[in-house]
């Protein structure tokens, strides 16, 4: 392959390659989009913060990746989870993300969210930067989403903090002091409260 | 001793612990977000033996040092039955006899009161764009916006979302870092560095330069600092609950949160 060849091979490698990193957040881009206007449509809907947390389950379970999120707030201890507990966890920690997302909003009082520009920090995953106007208050939101069966929500940075990495300091600590066990014992025992 | 004096130095510190945990997400009335949130919460993590998977860079997010944790979680749980039986019932009162639009109104005079915080840190800081930024926005909403009652600067996109700047953050900025993890009394979570920018933000919030000027509590210098803080208490406690409901161990996840929100304001 001569000099000139070369490079016009790499400049084609390259430019390959910045159109499939735009088609990737392209594509994670419009599935956050549908994504936020399903719970918006929910949550337009419902009268009360109980019916919302029953009735936005099926909508975020179809746009979260609860597994990966689980995984990840466990950390390295997931992997000396059985295959159960590991369900058991997933379940558990599901109903809290939700009752989490859902205790941010109040009946009747609808979000302006302005997308910003979205980027590619490794491959297969996405953060699209928004900022959120609600209740008079303006908030920074970046979604992280990843490939998980098509592009699904991963995380949810909110002025700087993270979920999954707020639930890994908790789980961590727990998990190196009582195992898988303590740690499905903890998820319990903040499902169960009221 | 006066009954203001008794208040003064009960409210002080609450609403200053108030303002420390509204540091934990800080959600700001269109003065000053992160720009980029998750870089800033995550990015200091490396994939590596604490990682679970390949996109895992969790491993040490929102790692600080905590060497007087037994004793923060004393502190903790006693600020935790403070800010219930206190603070909550006090919040709860003032909601229910100021309508939102009063409590809106000094929520925008307050926060715009509190220009010399902000404009001094972002000079500081060499941040001499966001410094002209506060100027503008103190102007507009001091000479359109009623004294700072109406806030007309969201209404201009430059101005809409200025992040704000402390001491705390300003020190970060010089290259300091957090230090030990501390929960103080009553004031809640901070750091030994935000505990020092806390100070700093005191002697420049023009709230309190009436103790300055008068070297006395016991005048009227009681009433602007007090009003300041229990209308600010309803949204902090909401912040706080935020941090703490839902939580495998409320302490961690404050914590976390904590040093998670100031990360990225610093990094920002």
């Amino acid at each position: 392959m001569n000099r000139r060849s070369f490079l016009a091979t790499t400049l084609l490698l390259s430019t390959l390659a910045g159109h499939s990193a735009q088609a990737a957040t392209a594509e994670a881009e419009q599935k956050l989009h549908t994504a936020v206007e399903d719970v918006l449509a929910v949550t337009s809907r419902v009268s009360s913060r109980a019916a919302l947390i029953e009735s936005v389950r099926p909508t975020l379970t179809r746009h979260i990746s609860f597994e990966t999120m689980t995984r990840r707030a466990v950390g390295v201890g997931w992997k000396q989870f059985s295959a159960a507990q590991q369900q058991k966890a997933t379940q558990l920690f599901t109903t809290l993300v939700i009752r989490t997302y859902s205790n941010r909003f109040t009946p009747g009082e609808k979000p302006v969210i302005n997308y910003q520009t979205a980027t590619e920090p490794a491959s297969g995953r996405v953060d699209v930067p928004t900022t959120l106007v609600y209740k008079g208050s303006r908030y920074s939101v970046t979604y992280r989403l990843e490939q998980a069966g098509g592009w699904r929500i991963v995380d949810v940075v909110i002025e700087g903090v993270s979920m999954v990495a707020n639930y890994r300091t908790q789980l961590d600590a727990t998990f190196k002091k009582g195992g898988a066990a303590a740690v499905i014992s903890s998820l319990e025992q903040s499902v169960s409260k009221a | 001793m006066k009954l203001s004096s008794i208040l003064l130095r009960l409210v002080l510190p609450v609403a200053a612990s108030a303002q420390l945990v509204s540091c934990a997400t800080s959600k700001t009335k269109g003065s000053g977000t992160p720009t980029s949130p998750s870089t800033a919460a995550v990015q200091q993590a490396k994939p590596g033996t604490e990682a679970v998977d390949e996109l895992d860079d969790y491993g040490s997010a929102a790692q600080v040092s905590d060497p007087l944790e037994g004793m923060n979680r004393v502190t903790f749980k006693i600020n935790d039955g403070l800010y219930t039986f206190l603070l909550r019932p006090v919040s709860k009162g003032y909601v229910a006899v100021a309508p939102k639009p009063l409590r809106q109104g000094l929520d925008n005079f307050f926060d715009n009161v509190k220009f010399p915080v902000r404009f001094v840190n972002c000079t500081l800081q060499g941040k001499m764009k966001r410094a002209g930024q506060e100027v503008q926005k103190f102007g507009v909403n001091t000479f359109a916006g009623f004294g700072g009652l109406i806030r007309q600067s969201d209404k201009i996109p430059s101005l809409a979302s200025v992040p704000a700047e402390d001491t705390g953050q300003t020190l970060g900025k010089w290259g300091l870092g957090n230090g030990p993890y501390l929960v103080l009394p009553v004031f809640g979570p901070s750091s030994m560095r935000d505990g020092v920018g806390m100070a700093g933000d005191y002697v420049l919030n023009p709230v309190n330069w009436g103790f300055f000027l008068k070297g006395s509590n016991d005048s009227w210098t009681w009433i602007p600092s007090t009003v300041n803080n229990v209308r600010s208490w309803p949204s902090q406690l909401e912040l706080y609950d935020e941090a703490r409901q839902n939580a495998v161990d409320p302490y961690i996840s404050v914590r976390s949160v904590y040093i998670q929100n100031r990360e990225a304001v610093v990094n920002d």
